[in-house]
């Protein structure tokens, strides 16, 4: 398997915060999910990954370790921050301009055909409105609308769907599904999301971070075959909460989250298993890591 | 093809069956491509690895071959394999409808009667 982007040793530390992650690997051909709490670290390395943050330690390789050319690198990197990072007296008329010039391959006709998609202005070529003025989610589309206006081989966006409505929410599940397919295998995505249900059908792949480590990785496929749902009865409740990972139980029943190596410990219980969803097995792994108690 | 997303059967089984069936029916013909990876994934609004999964499970069950670079074909469906696959499937369909006859307490006369109406109901049409 070879990797759009692979990380040694990477370290960063903050007061009360330390990340630390010995390898990383973003599959290349695939979307990847990174996952985690609020403050978990998700940021912090995507910071890293992109550039924006010089302060760590570690090395980074990009595009199978062939492109060592750091400006090339940024050159095939699309990427999209939380917030905005346009100055916010732009308009969206001076954000293509300026675009323009900073990157070679930014196609002005694509850009102004993915802004009225979009819905970031009602025609190509006009003004706009200023990006200070636009709501977060069309914050988050023009952003997405330069990037995509790009020639890139990977895109890094950081919280991309969080601002965005439900029905763009699944437009840019499309937008990343696109992305892939025209890239047959040579093209991959990283993004962060909270969202991990809405997300779900567009995640090839799962890193979860918590408090700077990162606690699981896999192939979705892989990871929904390691993991199992178990479902049982009140009796059981006590003897199975021992061995499941993320655990609720009420009077009629018990549900939760368990290995699948683990299930011969619940023999003898009356319980039923399913194939869990991303979005359970990232609590569970979240909850079992995490240092906040919420159970 | 239809993809069903709470029917408690993983989704990319639901793939494996599906192009299974077009396979072994006859519709997929030996030498043709699978759609590309990608490309299913896209029109089915499913993740690429899952997609994957499927034509794995496939290329296992030696129904399609990967060509590096190139996708999935199908393989020459061996006619006895391909018989008795058959024959799997009308057992456990007749397996069924005995479980549920009994449950409705029908005699044994009565369920091969049904049986043979039913044939004979399918011979007209």
């Amino acid at each position: 398997m070879k990797d759009v982007i692979k990380g040694n040793n990477l370290k960063k530390k903050y007061k009360g915060f330390q990340l630390d992650v010995p390898e990383l690997h973003i599959p290349k051909g695939f979307a990847t999910a990174l996952i985690g709490e609020n403050g978990a670290g998700k940021t912090t390395l995507i910071n890293m990954l992109t550039g924006i943050r010089m302060d760590y330690k570690g090395e980074l390789f990009y595009f199978d370790e062939q492109e060592q050319d750091v400006d090339k690198v940024k050159e095939r990197i699309g990427y999209t921050g939380p917030g905005n990072y346009f100055l916010p007296h732009w308009n969206v008329k001076q954000v293509e301009e300026i675009s323009s010039l900073l990157f070679e391959t930014f196609d002005e006709e694509k850009f102004w055909d993915i802004c009225v998609e979009l819905g970031v202005t009602t025609e190509r070529h006009v003004n706009g409105k200023k990006v200070n003025d636009l709501s977060d989610g069309n914050k988050v589309k023009l952003m997405l609308a330069a990037v995509l206006a790009r020639k890139t081989d990977c895109l890094i966006l950081d919280e991309p769907a969080s601002p965005l409505d439900p029905l763009m929410r699944d437009k840019l599940c499309e937008i990343i599904r696109e992305y892939l397919t025209e890239g047959n295998g040579e093209k991959s995505v990283l993004f962060s999301t909270h969202n991990i249900s809405d997300m779900e059908n567009v995640t090839d792949y799962a890193i979860i971070v918590e408090h700077g480590n990162v606690v699981e990785e896999g192939f979705v496929e892989d990871l929904k075959e390691k993991y199992v749902l178990v479902k049982g009865e009140a009796k059981d409740a006590k003897a199975a909460e021992k061995i499941l990972y993320s655990f609720s139980g009420n009077a009629y029943g018990f549900e939760g989250i368990c290995l699948a190596a683990d299930l011969d410990k619940l023999a003898g219980m009356d319980i039923q298993v399913e194939v869990p969803t991303l979005f359970q097995i990232s609590v569970a792994v979240m909850k079992a890591n995490s240092t906040l108690k919420l159970h | 093809m239809k993809i069903l997303q709470n029917s408690g059967v993983p989704i990319y089984q639901q793939i494996a069956e599906q192009l299974k069936e077009e396979i072994l029916s006859g519709k997929l013909k030996q030498g043709e491509y699978l759609p590309s990876i990608r490309g299913l994934a896209k029109d089915l609004k499913i993740s690429v690895i899952t997609t994957m999964k499927a034509y794995e499970q496939l290329a296992e069950e030696g129904l399609v071959t990967a060509a590096q670079g190139k996708g999935f074909y199908v393989n020459a469906q061996d006619s006895e394999m391909l018989k008795e696959q058959h024959l799997r499937k009308v057992e456990s369909a007749l397996l069924e409808a005995i479980a549920a006859a009994k449950i409705a307490g029908m005699q044994e006369q009565e369920l091969v009667e049904t049986l043979k109406t039913l044939i004979a109901m399918s011979e007209d049409a």
